[in-house]
């Protein structure tokens, strides 16, 4: 038996859309007509119309009953060839990212050459689904056999079924949003309404200074009239984002607005990634190599854990096997679901009791030069279409890591829903 | 050429009302003049909804068919006036042939020139084209030539003229269906709604039957651009199709697809009918 040791997968570049404000410039845009734009948008950039692709990964949080099978018809709407294999990836917002972890192991083992992971999300175009009593009783007509049967379902029919269920942003077992999690977790850390807002400015400013100096632009192909992410705000201030109310938490203490929360976002994103030989062959520059990956999990149910903390958990298991220290990366993008999850994040690493009681270390993983943090903007800023984010992120951390020259090393962190957290490491090529 | 301007693109219920309160004793020449629509700029979202409605992926690119949609409303309007020789209600659209010289996008500002020719007689009636050339900044990036047929006394020659399913037409694609579109009975409103097309005829079964349909019919050139969507997106860039059309397809309807693919040439029908087949439309695809 043939047996292939593993190898460090690639990263040779990326795209995505710009990301647009629910209701904006993408209001109309479904699902796959983004990640066919983000995917053909890729292809051009690299030379790629016709070619067969070892395999295609990527998915969408918000989805219709109809995209089943969404990655694939997005190939087949696309210039690859219709040889390429697809298949959907769901984990919350780690969705990109983890669609970004499994082609790279599949490349790591041999078992495809090259591989494109990607997401996209609208919050516009979303899936609106019948009231549940109308479903049942649908349901229960379609089973009926006889005329009786068919007369008891249609009377089960009431007129105030006829108000649809549209998806809300809130975690199934608790019944409350992401926001008013993220407020609790932001309270029990003490995190301030200052630091929360000098961190949204600071992602405004970062993306704008980004697209200023072109670093986006063989990453993003403009769509439907955007060339830069409707929500970037260059000119945001502190000044300017202390006069917002809070919109999560409760009291005098809520510190939550929505500037210093991601706003509902469309958009998608891919990476392209590949075997040293693959890319090789076409000519095409690696940026970055995969190195490693880590999900976790809490239980933020009970109220054991905050619900976007997991990440915090992921990171040890990393630097034991990598032999590293979180101050070892040259860069690290935590991505900014709420400016509180990345400061209760960098907060847990630094405590000496979460460290110890929770994470089980000997001593705190210690404070993240701030300077190396998310240093061309993040989700503040770029919005957050929860699927696309994955991929934005890993396109441009590579990018950024080449800059710095090889052997540069990079963390991504991302939180997802369900008390969910994806990382990955990678570095320059 | 005489070029008129026209500022917008016209609305077409009005022109189909003028035209039908003026379809008796026309006869005579073409009109010398073309109209000219000059700098189109493309609705997004009316593009988008197109797009969806014909099952190509929604984006900044122009699908093959959509400058025919953008130039259809001069086509009529040059149709519609008293002086047009052919009576613009019960005008049957036969071919269709659209060059593709360039991908085309929303960023494109397009000039649209649209124009009659060739006058023509034919077995079953009179011929004319309409021809539609799009430019962007002085080049030629699309043309579309229309051929529509007014049934009537023929001038031809029944022996020599062309025939009734279209010279030059390729045979029928055999095979099992490549695919089955399941055509709804509002088709013709919503291409309405996104084409500006009110012709009665596709709107409902009652104005349809008002025109001589049993039922209303599916705008033929929503087939061929939902066929051509079938195909995938080798035709947005340079290419060129033609498309013959047969009998209509009523709504609603399932209709088959039928395709013979190879390299740089795709043929692909839609038919219909168990028992008895119907052909829709063959259309002809180069890239």
């Amino acid at each position: 038996m043939a047996t292939t040791a593993p190898r460090r997968a690639a990263v040779i570049g990326g795209n995505r859309i710009p990301f647009a404000r629910a209701n904006g410039a993408y209001a109309k845009a479904s699902n796959q007509d983004m990640l066919t734009a983000a995917l053909e948008g890729l292809v051009a950039r690299h030379g790629l119309a016709g070619e067969h692709v070892g395999e295609v990964a990527a998915g969408a949080v918000l989805k219709h009953s109809r995209d089943f099978n969404l990655t694939r018809e997005s190939v087949l709407g696309s210039s690859l060839a219709a040889t390429t294999p697809a298949y959907d990836v769901q984990q919350a917002c780690g969705t990109g990212l983890e669609a970004a972890v499994l082609v790279a192991n599949k490349i790591a083992l041999g078992q495809v050459e090259s591989g494109i992971a990607g997401g996209t999300d609208t919050a516009s175009d979303a899936p609106i689904a019948v009231h549940e009593g109308l479903r049942q009783a649908l349901l229960s007509l379609n089973r009926a056999k006889t005329p009786a049967q068919r007369l008891k379902a249609v009377s089960r029919l009431r007129p105030g079924q006829l108000v649809p269920e549209v998806p809300r942003n809130v975690e199934p077992r608790t019944g409350l949003s992401m926001g008013e999690h993220m407020a609790q977790t932001a309270a029990q850390w003490g995190v301030t309404r200052e630091a929360q807002d000098e961190l949204a400015v600071e992602s405004h400013r970062n993306l704008a200074a980004a697209y200023d100096r072109g670093f986006f632009d063989d990453l993003v192909t403009p769509y439907l009239g955007l060339t830069r992410d409707q929500n970037l705000r260059p000119d945001s201030s502190v000044d300017k984002l202390s006069k917002l109310k809070p919109v999560f938490g409760r009291g005098d203490d809520a510190t939550m607005t929505a500037a210093n929360s991601t706003p509902l976002t469309d958009g998608a994103s891919v990476v392209l990634l590949g075997s040293d030989e693959w890319a090789a062959e076409r000519g095409l520059p690696v940026l970055a190599h995969v190195v490693d990956a880590q999900t976790a999990a809490v239980d933020y149910v009970t109220g054991h854990e905050g619900l976007l903390m997991a990440p915090a958990y992921a990171l040890p298991h990393l630097l034991e096997r990598q032999g590293m220290k979180l101050q070892d990366f040259d860069l690290v993008e935590i991505h900014e679901a709420f400016a509180a999850t990345v400061l209760c994040t960098l907060a847990a690493w630094e405590s000496e009791s979460f460290c110890r009681d929770r994470l089980g270390l000997d001593a705190p993983v210690g404070a993240l030069d701030r300077s190396r943090l998310s240093v061309n903007g993040s989700s503040l800023a770029a919005g957050h279409p929860f699927a696309a984010t994955g991929g934005r992120i890993v396109a441009s951390l590579a990018k950024a890591l080449h800059e710095k020259g090889s052997g540069a090393r990079g963390l991504i962190s991302i939180c997802a829903a369900g008390g969910q957290g994806v990382m990955a490491i990678l570095e320059a090529a | 050429m005489e070029l008129r301007e026209v500022a917008s693109a016209p609305s077409l219920g009005p022109l189909f009302a003028r035209a039908a309160l003026s379809q008796k004793g026309r006869g005579g020449q073409l009109p010398s003049h073309g109209l000219r629509l000059a700098r189109l700029e493309v609705d997004r979202w009316r593009l988008l909804d197109y797009q969806h409605l014909c099952r190509f992926t929604g984006g900044d690119v122009l699908p093959h068919t959509y400058p025919h949609v953008l130039g259809f409303p001069l086509q009529v309007a040059l149709m519609a006036d008293r002086g047009f020789p052919l009576a613009l209600p019960g005008l049957v659209h036969l071919e269709n042939h659209i060059t593709v010289h360039r991908r085309l996008t929303t960023a494109d500002r397009l000039d649209i020139v649209v124009h009659a020719a060739d006058l023509r007689p034919h077995p079953k009636g009179t011929l004319v084209d309409l021809l539609t050339e799009v430019e962007v900044a002085g080049e030629r990036v699309w043309e579309g030539r229309s051929t529509y047929l007014r049934r009537g006394r023929s001038a031809a020659d029944e022996q020599g003229a062309a025939p009734a399913g279209g010279a030059g037409a390729p045979d029928m694609p055999g095979g099992p269906p490549a695919g089955l579109l399941r055509v709804p009975e509002d088709l013709g409103r919503r291409y309405a709604a996104v084409s500006g097309d009110v012709n009665p005829i596709h709107l409902h079964a009652l104005t349809a039957r008002t025109m001589g349909f049993p039922r209303a019919i599916a705008h033929g050139m929503w087939s061929a651009a939902r066929t051509l969507a079938a195909l995938g997106p080798r035709a947005d860039g340079p290419s060129s199709s033609s498309v013959w059309f047969r009998k209509p397809v009523l709504l609603p309807s399932t209709v088959e697809l039928l395709v013979h693919d190879s390299p740089h040439r795709a043929v692909a029908g839609l038919v219909s009918g168990r028992d008895e087949r119907r052909e829709h439309l063959v259309l002809e695809l180069h890239t």
